[in-house]
């Protein structure tokens, strides 16, 4: 099932075009969230393949970040699958996803203000289990290493100058770039960004582009949500759009762009 | 090591730290012989005062180990006190099993009783959860006024035998009790100290800052939460047992299960400074001697014309306020500041300023430093002036 697991750690962006790949990353089914009687989310179905950045875009409320929290088990789908790296995981909690690869930034970041950068970063490298010698019993597991490799990711999101700041200090696009640095210290296969554009200086969305662009050309699977469309645009291969919950349309930049629904869904609101 | 710091700053730095205990581990060593050499001074009456004062603080510091760290606020810890007493104290009156088989049952029953209320606690947030934690012991005190040929009602039980007596001698029997005090007080401290300043530790605190963010690192929370609830419930109840078979404890609601208990321990705990188990232990031993002092001062207060013995209670509760109110932070933190601005006067200040990516001091010290900056310069000024 997994018989490709092994050559994920050493590919590039070149060689993970998807089409000779038999199985998505990320495969959903007739996904369905409703809230009572309100359907948040209904019958969406999308695979990710590995190594692509996905634009899930669609206007405030279409249902982007009820999907995300469908996928990373913070809410449970109604209806519907999730399958991800060959193996069922819908309705799994929130850590066991990240456990398997996939992590998630928030759109109203949660960073831990009582910390610093590094500290926040270096949550990721305690021992998370309940029952074991060095959880529990000995001075904290976050060693001189472990602060390393927490320093080398902050250096990786461009938080290097900002390790001993507290995330109250930093500015809207530092509490971003926190958010993925927490992120990618869990190692994971898939990323989940979410509205990371919203509040931003144009140099700014260039600036957090670019990081997502290096984390892509790394390896790294990405799905990422907006619903302004033209800052996402140079940033993503294929793009799903979704309005009221229902996919509208999906296909390249070019083809989402000339698509009539879209344009329709868009009409009046925001240019593309 | 101070040149490998030099280039591999965060690296070089944590080996700094890590061979720099604080000096206040010291000052907590320090205190614990002083608490070992105290009897030598003290009457017996006292030795007993102090007993009960270690156990008040290994209460406080098991209510910290909790709600200090998870932030799981609990209004209802003297309900574990009161299971693992009074569990205790009846095995040892009714059936004559010995206290170390009470304790031991003790213990396992609070346990249990840290189960049922830390599983339905992790889905309950801030009043809800006070609600909940608050009802279990008064719900325990009614249960037993309504069956009070067993459990003694409001009066409570009498005294079941000591873990340790010295036959015939009153005096040796508190003086041995109060060591045994001070060697159970040293365990749970110790194992909530360590716990804490564990991984788990970490995550506690994170959990009371942000679930969604310790999820989102792939930690289970409420794993940790019913951890630390279940644990602090069996430190709770262990002491509980423990104190019952103490010449100074007995399983009486006054003693383990009334409001005023539960007021008194977080009165102490925020006091001492929340979330920090060592301030816990010093805020319960200065607030049950404050109140036993003011219990004992015969003077009459001027304009109320009244003596403080018979208003201890309300002088107690109006001081409180007034510290509360002047010392929001707990008295701990504050003297561990204090305590670095003295040691970093007297080393001349830290060795720690390093340049880019090397460690710097918190915000918050960072900021004091810069007051300090400020007066000194102001003084200074002043002074200039001055001698003009």
């Amino acid at each position: 099932m997994m018989s490709h697991t092994s050559t994920m750690a050493v590919m590039d962006a070149e060689s993970s075009d998807g089409s000779q790949r038999n199985q998505p990353l990320l495969d959903v089914q007739n996904l369905t969230k409703k809230f009572g009687g309100l359907v948040a989310v209904n019958d969406l179905s999308f695979q990710v393949d590995e190594g692509e950045i996905l634009g899930f875009i669609g206007p405030n409320g279409a249902g982007k970040s009820t999907t995300f929290n469908c996928l990373t088990g913070k809410h449970k789908p109604t209806e519907g699958t999730v399958t991800f790296r060959g193996e069922e995981v819908t309705s799994k909690p929130p850590h066991e996803m990240v456990n398997k690869g996939m992590a998630r930034t928030f759109q109203h970041f949660a960073p831990l203000y009582d910390r610093s950068v590094l500290e926040n970063v270096a949550l990721a490298y305690t021992s998370g289990k309940v029952f074991s010698w060095s959880g529990l019993f000995s001075l904290s597991t976050i060693t001189g290493t472990t602060y390393d490799a927490a320093a080398e990711i902050c250096a990786r999101v461009g938080l290097q100058d900002d390790l001993h700041r507290m995330p109250g200090e930093l500015p809207h696009a530092g509490l971003i770039r926190l958010e993925l640095g927490r992120a990618l210290a869990t190692d994971p296969k898939l990323m989940l960004v979410d509205e990371v554009f919203a509040g931003l200086a144009s140099g700014e969305v260039e600036e957090i582009s670019n990081l997502l662009l290096e984390l892509h050309a790394e390896g790294m699977t990405l799905i990422v949500i907006d619903h302004n469309m033209s800052g996402l645009f140079e940033l993503i291969d294929r793009a799903i759009v979704i309005n009221f919950g229902e996919m509208i349309a999906k296909g390249t930049p070019e083809e989402i762009k000339n698509d009539p629904e879209v344009q329709k869904a868009y009409l009046g609101g925001e240019e593309l | 090591m101070a040149t490998q710091s030099a280039e591999d700053g965060s690296a070089g730095t944590i080996q700094l730290l890590r061979q720099n205990i604080p000096p206040r581990y010291y000052v907590g060593f320090v205190a614990f012989l002083v608490l070992a050499a105290l009897p030598l001074g003290l009457s017996t009456v006292k030795i007993l005062t102090m007993t009960a004062a270690l156990y008040f603080a290994m209460f406080v510091v098991s209510w910290d180990f909790v709600s200090g760290y998870t932030g799981q606020v609990s209004f209802g810890h003297t309900l574990f006190f009161g299971v693992g007493g009074y569990t205790a104290a009846l095995l040892n009156l009714e059936f004559g099993l010995s206290p170390v088989l009470t304790v031991i049952a003790g213990v396992l029953l609070t346990t249990v009783a840290g189960l049922m209320v830390g599983f339905p606690a992790l889905r309950l947030h801030g009043h809800y959860l006070a609600l909940i934690t608050l009802l279990p012991p008064l719900v325990l005190i009614r249960f037993f006024s309504l069956y009070r040929s067993t459990f003694g009602g409001e009066t409570g039980l009498p005294n079941p035998d000591n873990l340790i007596e010295v036959q015939g001698d009153f005096a040796a029997t508190a003086l041995v009790n109060y060591y045994l005090g001070l060697v159970v007080f040293a365990a749970i401290f110790l194992i909530a100290f360590v716990i804490t300043r564990s991984d788990h530790g970490i995550t506690y605190t994170a959990i009371q800052e942000n679930e969604d963010a310790v999820s989102s690192v792939g930690i289970n929370p409420a794993k940790f939460k019913l951890f630390a609830f279940v644990m602090s419930a069996a430190l709770a109840g262990f002491a509980g047992a423990m104190f019952v078979h103490t010449p100074i404890g007995s399983a009486s609601p006054s003693q383990l299960l009334e409001l005023t208990v539960m007021i008194e321990i977080l009165i102490a705990a925020i006091l001492g400074g929340v979330g920090t188990i060592s301030g816990a232990a010093v805020g319960a031993v200065f607030i049950y001697l404050a109140r036993d002092y003011i219990r004992g001062i015969d003077t009459v207060v001027p304009i109320l014309d009244m003596p403080v013995t018979r208003m201890d209670t309300f002088l107690f509760y109006v001081l409180m306020l007034g510290m509360l109110f002047f010392l929001p932070g707990g008295l701990l933190p504050k003297l561990t500041v204090f305590g670095r601005k003295i040691h970093a006067r007297v080393t001349g200040g830290s060795p720690k300023a390093v340049t880019d990516g090397g460690y710097q001091q918190p915000a918050f010290v960072r900021q004091i430093e810069a007051y300090r900056t400020r007066i000194l310069e102001a003084l200074a000024a002043l002074l200039r002036r001055d001698s003009k």
